[in-house]
């Protein structure tokens, strides 16, 4: 391996150790938590990117997310199964709902799509505050149990007591969903996804069944959300109807555009930046919405490739700028 | 090989086909001309699926597949070219090739992800196929430049690239010609007739005369939907409907 192929690995492996080592540096449960949720919200946002990249906006991953927090809860709380197995089957059954809602769906384009997605997610939040004996309506169900104790002698103890057991676990679940996000991107099944986001009737013509695949990437998108929703619940140990839907899809849908959408790393940085930074100006947490919307705006209007376009119109600039001189 | 039989497709009143039949032998040229609004494209898109025809089939190897999706006509052995957008614009020539290759990809989810050394020997052989492909249409030089940067000249040609990677047994060209300049025409021509001898079967919509009668053993005329003449080249440029259709009805013409 020649010396520019080991770069990026090592970086990368560097950026996991710093990331691995924070709860040693800070413990305070508070910045864990933004961290956690960071977290969580690049899962959405990379899973979300993913399903774009097959050429359709879905802003309906709250509700997704909905979908895998009540499956989990009510798996481990109804039928006794361990966090461990409620945790990907959660993801399973929201893959399947994608799955079946998929079909219809897909055969929809750009802003049908889109709009569809944000009334199955509205849908799927009616139909939880009407179905008490399942979700607690309004109320939603409390004291969800937290995540069965991992232990194995001498190497963990993971009790999820403290944030920090939950801090880890998110860190293993951004990097093994990551990890295969990018697998299926950089494999010939990625590359199929974009020849049916560049041209539909090409990909067609050359034998694709478009539909089959744009469902694909939906289902596993879902599969993610789904895995976040699980999280979610046992970690805020209580959830209703309303906590994830609406509100979540959308700003998942502008951590991605914020970051931007044309490359793998882009929801990444939209996703912390946008988690991380609000937190600075809590005063103004009310008014979220309104200035992730502006934020929103000026990405579009004036950096439509998004954030991770940054580095390179800096140095357009300063090259301008020195060129006139 | 291909037989349609009295295909008809409305839009909103207006017949654009109206009760069309022709055949296409295997291993014909066959040239589809008309005047402008005739209907041609609106049979390319009828055979492969993008639109469904109102009456009449379409018959392919002895199968009825009228109104079959087009992904499904494609994997039947017909692939169809587009005027305008042929190419996926993002990718670079050879990725074009290899995202063509589709139907020969046999792609499984779980191979994709763990790079089994199965998958990975089926990479390799698609990557030189689509090699050889790219060798055959002579745009080797530009193979890993992205195909939105090309000159329109090799874009058209990268287009019809992209129609062979499937190996159609069929190959439907919607003006491949349109466009080019004269040197580029004689570049495409001869490339149109290669793929031919190599024992693809090609239907093809050209407005450049010439070319058309150059290439093809048979032409089929359309106007307004219907087939006004067919025959051999010759027959067809001494055909009186067919001068009438392209110089207008006048009273001189006769």
């Amino acid at each position: 391996m020649s010396k520019r192929n080991l770069v990026k690995p090592l970086s990368y492996g560097a950026l996991l150790v710093v990331l691995f080592l924070v709860p040693a540096f800070i413990a305070q449960p508070y910045v864990l938590h933004i961290l956690i949720m960071a977290g969580l919200n690049i899962i959405l946002a990379s899973s979300l990117r993913f399903i774009a990249t097959s050429g359709q906006i879905s802003l309906g991953h709250g509700g997704m997310v909905s979908v895998g927090a009540f499956t989990s809860a009510l798996l481990v709380m109804r039928l006794g199964l361990s966090f461990w197995a409620a945790l990907p089957l959660a993801g399973l059954t929201t893959m399947i709902l994608a799955f079946l809602v998929g079909y219809p769906f897909v055969r929809l384009k750009g802003i049908y799509f889109a709009m569809v997605t944000l009334f199955l997610a509205e849908f799927i939040r009616l139909t939880a505050e009407q179905w008490k004996s399942l979700t607690g309506g309004v109320a939603g169900i409390i004291a969800i149990p937290r995540p069965n104790p991992l232990i194995i002698p001498g190497l963990l103890n993971a009790d999820f007591t403290s944030k920090v057991d939950f801090y880890y676990l998110s860190l293993v679940m951004v990097v093994v969903t990551l990890l295969i996000l990018y697998a299926i991107e950089s494999s010939r099944i990625g590359m199929t996804f974009f020849s049916i986001q560049q041209s539909e009737f090409l990909a067609e013509s050359i034998g694709i069944d478009s539909a089959r695949f744009r469902v694909l990437a939906f289902s596993i998108g879902c599969f993610f959300a789904g895995m976040a929703g699980a999280f979610y619940s046992h970690y805020f140990t209580a959830m209703n109807p309303s906590s994830f839907g609406f509100l979540l899809g959308i700003n998942v849908f502008i951590y991605m555009v914020v970051g931007g959408m044309l490359r793998f790393y882009g929801p990444i940085i939209g996703a912390f930046i946008l988690t991380v930074t609000p937190e600075l100006a809590r005063e103004l947490k009310e008014f979220e919405p309104f200035v992730f919307a502006g934020i929103l705006l000026l990405i579009i209007l004036f950096m439509p490739e998004g954030l991770i376009s940054l580095p390179h119109r800096l140095r357009k600039i300063i090259r301008e700028s020195f060129s006139h001189a | 090989m291909l037989e349609i039989s009295g295909l008809t497709k409305y839009f909103g009143g207006l017949a654009a086909v109206n009760e069309l039949d022709f055949d296409v032998r295997r291993g014909e040229m066959v040239g589809l001309i008309g005047p402008n609004g005739a209907g041609k494209t609106t049979v390319f898109n009828l055979i492969t699926g993008f639109l469904r025809p109102a009456k009449g089939s379409v018959v392919f190897n002895g199968r009825d597949v009228t109104g079959q999706k087009p992904h499904f006509i494609a994997k039947m052995g017909i692939v169809r070219t587009f005027q305008a957008t042929s190419i996926f614009s993002n990718f670079s020539v050879l990725e074009n090739i290899i995202a063509a290759c589709y139907l020969q990809s046999n792609l499984n989810l779980g191979k994709a992800i763990l790079h089994t050394p199965g998958s990975r020997k089926r990479e390799e052989h698609i990557v030189n196929r689509a090699l050889e492909i790219i060798h055959f249409v002579g745009l080797d030089a530009i193979k890993d430049q992205p195909a939105r940067s090309l000159p329109h000249g090799y874009k058209r040609i990268l287009g019809i690239a992209v129609s062979m990677a499937p190996d159609p047994q069929l190959l439907l060209l919607d003006e491949p010609l349109s466009g080019m300049s004269a040197e580029e025409v004689k570049r495409a021509v001869t490339l149109v007739r290669r793929i031919w001898e190599r024992g693809t079967t090609i239907l093809l919509i050209e407005h450049n005369m010439r070319a058309a009668m150059n290439l093809c053993q048979r032409i089929i005329v359309l106007e307004m939907g219907r087939k006004i003449a067919e025959g051999s080249p010759e027959e067809v440029r001494a055909n009186r409907e067919v001068i009438q259709a392209y110089l207008g009805a006048g009273k001189h013409v006769t």
